[in-house]
């Protein structure tokens, strides 16, 4: 045992450390699905509707029978039966399915119809362009005026009009506040339809072993289990006999975050044809039928008291989540989502929100980064800036008057907000922007350019637990998360994680955590994620919970092999007192006394090769797990974004000058992570604040299909991204860390929209803030100029 | 977005190129740096069956010949900015195909399969029509000329016919003193144009005797400002009253309208476009005089 003893007495957790995984996915080791190849295997091609909306009278495939090589074609018929069912099980919820293939309807233009499999991906997509599909057109439902319409065409059978659901939430005396208020205030909030773009597509292997009858899954998912128990609840195979992989996932942000129906597709292809399915989505799949976001519509009407109080606040919802409803989060959550989170860090108690889900005939929408927060946030910082300036009051004074200041906070709709830095992340930000308010100002007699300065103040619900989700009474009914933690003969950490990390940094951030509990160094700890026979059961990566939860759980099981690793050493050093004994430098020391230990790879051989050391009945074996929920309301991290812009009030032309955040997500597991979590959401949302947008045409033919027209933010329009912490750890998970993986996107869209707003000295409705938008909002401008 | 099936053939030398493109006529397409074609031919927009691949062809050389300068089709975007004489003779083609792309697409696109693309708000058709290119034809017949005002159709329709392909362009050399310049405005930065504005500028130190004005973004194949020479000859060069001239030049002109730019919105970025550069290349003229 003459290993070298690395120096590690410094604590991992808050430490700086570099990312493990970055060797893999920076040197080009890392493996994808489209990497991944088996002997024998076929490539699925898919047949997608060309046309929004229309009843199917025939699928052809008789085209394919003169190709001088072999195929083999399936449509909806075949697979009769079989579908996705993602419904809330309450009042005010309309039932439907997505059928695997389409069967006898076409949804939206990229809605499935036929799958052609050949021996090779070109083969399959050249054959897939000889099966037409015979239809009979019907009325569109492009929007969600159309969806709302008495004479709208349902999307399903038996549907009366086209709400997947609508249904309030209240609290408080909505009317009182009403009465009491000095000034009702009302407006309406607009975001446009757009996607999360991770930079690998998704895609999915199957194959099936008629030996052992196990059918194993490759998919780039974020949701490794959830997929499996899908398949086996749809396919009626035991879920012990499937495996579900992610290998490595090249981006999720939430558009991984559900069960696809091809996923359950591709798995019963795999077990009819006795052979290996290939199927990977190309950049046009991906924009025009994987998951769109956001597309929503607010009427929010505030109360306030002459003094400047925030008293009450009503909003109507209304959400186009497409042609289906989403495996587990359904129609319901993103509407949902903003109405139980438009209430934000502030202080009233009178709110009642409608919200609802329309059916539309397009891409259907799913989680992406925030989920439905960007919007709210959008919407109630907006609303905010207009009272402000209604009242005749500075914005950041008013947001100050009326945050949350004492903690717990018990909200409008009675979930508890745990202690948050609201009001030191205002006056901290106050601070960082003297310099451009004062720029601002001095820009406001320039005819050219102006400057502007906006500010989004928000909380974000993360790492909530089942009481959360059953509320939902949606499929997705838990959100804890798992960890297995094995010390091997060495001395070296096994970690078998339950969330899947696919940019989120878990492979070091759960090895500096273990590495703490251990006394090892975080690189003797190898944490394994994304594979159902690896992981124990979880939810998968979603919701702001890895670092709170898979952390959590990482801590408390890594803990318990601390604790028998001390009571082996207590024992062989003949101790009495195991709690005497600390981990530390890859040794077990007596404390006060460093030169009496027992290196931790002796200790971890005694208690699983040399087990006559173990002390006097102690089981053999150094393998824990546990399974961590969150708190029932989550913990709740906070954050103030500000976007400086520089706008050419001539041509519309914007640029952002700085972006600076202010945030507050507990303890910090690694800054370095953190920064870098928080600088890529804030990009994302600086794409959905400007450019990025799904244009559909009246006949629901999507525009934007490639990234010629579908414009994401490139890095030389990026500006300098500033961010500073403020820690205040919650005392509802084990390391006091709340989650943070989603708020950088969520600020930009207010932040940046209240900038231009400041600017120009117009009021701003809606995103994207393109340069069409800003030129038309310059109009009053250029003419006073 | 996987191409329907071709034949790739690699030509070593230009006859065996023209052999094939004659050989293959409508069914045949020349591939240079592939920028535009491959993810055309992925989307499955185009389908040749043929692909000749020119890349090997000698036609990168950019020279002086007695009057004009001469650039090879196969000159990379990305050369134009080292060549000194393209910045002192053709100042709005220096500034001009600084908008083209990203450096990755710089370093594989070329001259001839920009122009030949027609791309509507490309820089290389704009640029041609502003300066007076002619463009070299070459076919397995022979060879002609075609000026560059003759050669873009349409969006992605140029006058080339089957068996045809680009060898390179001509600029003339201005006669007398000239300046130029040139403005884009595209969403970010190496996008398609959602309007540009190109000027030349003949001058005789103190005022504007001839001027040339190009917009792109108009509509499908560059435009060319009519009335440019006529508002602006005579007008000093330190105060050209470019405003007016922008307005003036642009009225009556209807856009392109979409989704992403209204036809208003093009219009007044015309008018703002066209101003800006007309000062510059009047003050660039007059820093130079
Ligand atoms: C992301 C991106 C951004 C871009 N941004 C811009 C931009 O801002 N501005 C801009 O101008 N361009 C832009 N481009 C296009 C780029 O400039 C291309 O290089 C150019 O349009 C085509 O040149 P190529 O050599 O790649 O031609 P190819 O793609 O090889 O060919 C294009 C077409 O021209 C034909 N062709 C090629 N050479 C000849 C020839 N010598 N004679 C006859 N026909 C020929 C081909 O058959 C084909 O039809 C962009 C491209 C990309 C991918």
């Amino acid at each position: 045992m003459n290993a070298p003893i690395p120096n590690l007495s410094k604590r991992q957790i808050g430490a700086r450390v570099q990312r493990f995984e970055d060797t893999r996915l920076m040197s080009g080791a890392a493996k994808y699905i489209a990497d991944i190849t088996l002997p024998d295997m076929l490539h699925l091609s898919f047949v997608r509707s060309q046309v929004a909306h229309a009843k199917i009278l025939e699928v052809d495939t008789s085209m394919l029978e003169d190709l001088d090589y072999p195929v083999q074609v399936f449509t909806g018929k075949d697979t009769d039966g079989l579908s996705l069912k993602a419904n809330q099980d309450l009042p005010g919820v309309q039932r439907s399915e997505q059928p695997l293939l389409a069967l006898d309807r076409l949804r939206f233009v990229g809605d499935p119809a036929a799958v052609v499999l050949a021996d090779d991906p070109y083969l399959a997509e050249d054959a897939a362009e000889l099966v037409f599909i015979d239809f009979d057109p019907l009325p569109v439902v492009a929007t969600m005026e159309q969806a709302l319409a008495e004479d709208t065409t349902p999307l399903f059978d038996g549907w009366t009009g086209n709400k997947f659901v609508e249904r309030q939430m209240k609290g408080g005396d909505l009317e009182a506040a009403r009465a009491q208020a000095a000034h009702v205030i009302r407006r309406t909030y607009r975001n446009q339809r757009q996607t999360g773009v991770p930079m690998e597509g998704r895609g999915v292997i199957a194959d099936y072993d008629k030996g052992t009858r196990v059918l194993t899954l490759w998919s780039s998912t974020q949701m490794p289990h959830l997929v499996r128990t899908y398949i086996c609840e749809e396919l009626g195979l035991p879920e012990s006999r499937i495996r579900v992989i992610a290998p490595d996932v090249g981006g999720g942000f939430g558009v991984k975050g559900q069960v696809f129906a091809d996923e359950v597709l591709i798995a019963w292809l795999a077990i009819q044809t006795g052979r290996p399915v290939k199927w990977v989505e190309d950049r046009r799949e991906n924009l025009i039928a994987s998951i769109h976001a956001r597309d929503h519509e607010h009427t929010l009407e505030a109360y306030v008291s002459a003094e400047g109080r925030l008293l009450g606040l009503k909003a109507d919802i209304s959400t186009d989540v497409g042609a289906y409803s989403t495996f587990p989060f359904t129609a319901g959550g993103d509407p949902g989502m903003a109405a139980k989170v438009m209430p934000g860090p502030y202080d009233f108690q009178a709110y009642e929100a409608t919200f609802r889900a329309l059916a539309t005939n397009k891409c259907p929408l799913g989680t992406y980064r925030g989920v439905g927060r960007p919007s709210a946030v959008f919407s109630q910082e907006r609303l905010m800036d207009v009272i402000a300036q209604e009242i005749g009051m500075d914005p950041i004074e008013f947001r100050l008057k009326n945050v949350v200041k004492e903690f717990p906070y018990k909200n409008v709709l009675g979930f508890t907000y745990d202690p948050g830095s609201y009001e030191e992340s205002l006056l901290k930000m106050r601070e960082l922007l003297a310099e451009d308010i004062k720029a601002a100002e001095a820009s406001k007699a320039s005819p050219d350019s102006r400057i502007g300065v906006g500010i989004a103040c928000f909380i974000e619900q993360t790492a909530h637990g089942t009481g959360d989700f059953t509320k939902r009474r949606s499929p997705i009914e838990t959100g804890y998360i798992s960890a297995r933690v094995e010390m091997s003969t060495d001395g070296e950490v096994l970690i078998g994680l339950g969330l899947q990390s696919h940019g989120q940094g878990l492979e070091t951030t759960c090895a500096q955590v273990a590495a703490d509990a251990l006394g090892v160094g975080p690189q003797r700890v190898f944490v394994r994620h994304g594979d159902t026979l690896t992981s124990p059961y979880s939810v998968g990566t979603w919701g702001s919970r890895g670092g709170p939860l898979g952390g959590g759980a990482v801590h408390i099981a890594a803990n318990k092999i601390a604790d028998k690793l001390r009571l082996i050493a207590a024992h062989i050093l003949q101790v009495a007192d195991p709690a005497t004994i600390q981990l530390d430098e890859n040794r077990a020391s007596v404390i006060g006394d460093p030169a009496r230990f027992v290196p931790i790879p002796e200790l971890a051989r005694a208690a699983l090769r040399n087990v006559d050391r173990l002390p006097e009945g102690m089981t053999p074996g150094l393998t824990e797990e546990f399974s961590l929920d969150g708190p029932k309301d989550g913990t709740y991290a906070n954050a103030v974004h500000a976007a400086i812009v520089e706008i050419d009030v001539k041509t519309g032309k914007m640029k952002l000058r700085r972006f600076v955040v202010v945030e507050d997500c507990g303890t910090i597991l690694n800054p370095m992570i953190v920064d870098g979590q928080v600088r890529g959401g804030v990009v994302q949302g600086i794409g959905s604040a400007i450019m990025e947008h799904m244009i559909y045409d009246e006949e629901g033919q999507p525009l934007t299909t490639t990234f010629a027209d579908y414009l994401m933010p490139l890095a030389t329009e990026m500006p300098e991204i500033d961010v500073h912490h403020i820690e205040t750890p919650t005392p509802l998970t084990p390391l006091g860390a709340k989650g943070l993986g989603e708020g950088g996107a969520i600020g930009p869209p207010a932040a940046i929209a209240n900038a231009v707003a400041n600017a120009l000295g117009v009021e701003v409705e809606a995103t994207p803030l393109n340069a069409q938008a800003i030129w038309r909002l310059a109009k009053a401008t250029r003419s006073e100029g | 977005m996987r191409p329907a099936p071709f034949s790739y053939h690699k030509a070593e030398r230009l006859d065996q190129a023209l052999a094939l493109l004659a050989e293959f006529g409508e069914d045949a397409r020349p591939i240079a740096g592939g920028q535009s074609l491959v993810p055309m031919m992925n989307l499955r927009l185009a389908r040749p069956s043929h692909l000749v691949d020119i890349n090997a062809l000698d036609l990168d050389t950019i020279e002086l010949r007695s009057d004009h300068l001469h650039i090879g089709a196969l000159v990379r975007h990305e050369r134009y900015a080292r060549e000194s004489l393209i910045a002192q003779h053709f100042p709005a083609f220096a500034e001009g195909v600084e908008w083209i792309g990203h450096p990755t697409i710089r370093r594989r696109g070329t001259l001839g399969g920009s122009i030949s693309h027609a791309d509507p708000t490309a820089e290389l058709p704009a640029l041609c029509v502003l300066l007076g290119a002619e463009i070299i034809a070459q076919s397995a017949e022979g060879s002609r000329r075609i000026p560059a005002a003759e050669f873009f159709i349409s969006a992605y329709v140029t006058s080339l016919e089957a068996g045809e392909m680009v060898t390179g362009i001509d600029l003339p050399l201005p006669k007398g003193k000239s300046s130029g310049a040139f403005e884009e405005f595209a969403e970010r930065s190496g996008d398609f144009a959602i309007i540009s504005a190109g000027v030349t500028l003949e001058h005789d130190g103190r005022a504007i005797t001839d001027a040339r004005v190009v917009w792109s973004g108009v509509d499908l194949a560059p435009v060319m400002a009519e009335r440019a020479g006529d508002l602006l000859r005579g007008k000093p060069l330190s105060a050209p009253e470019a405003e007016a001239a922008a307005q003036a030049m642009s009225a009556g002109i209807t856009p392109l309208d979409d989704p992403m730019a209204s036809a208003e919105f093009r219009h007044s970025l015309i008018v703002e476009l066209t101003q800006r550069a007309l000062t510059r290349a009047c003050e660039k003229a007059m820093q130079a005089s």
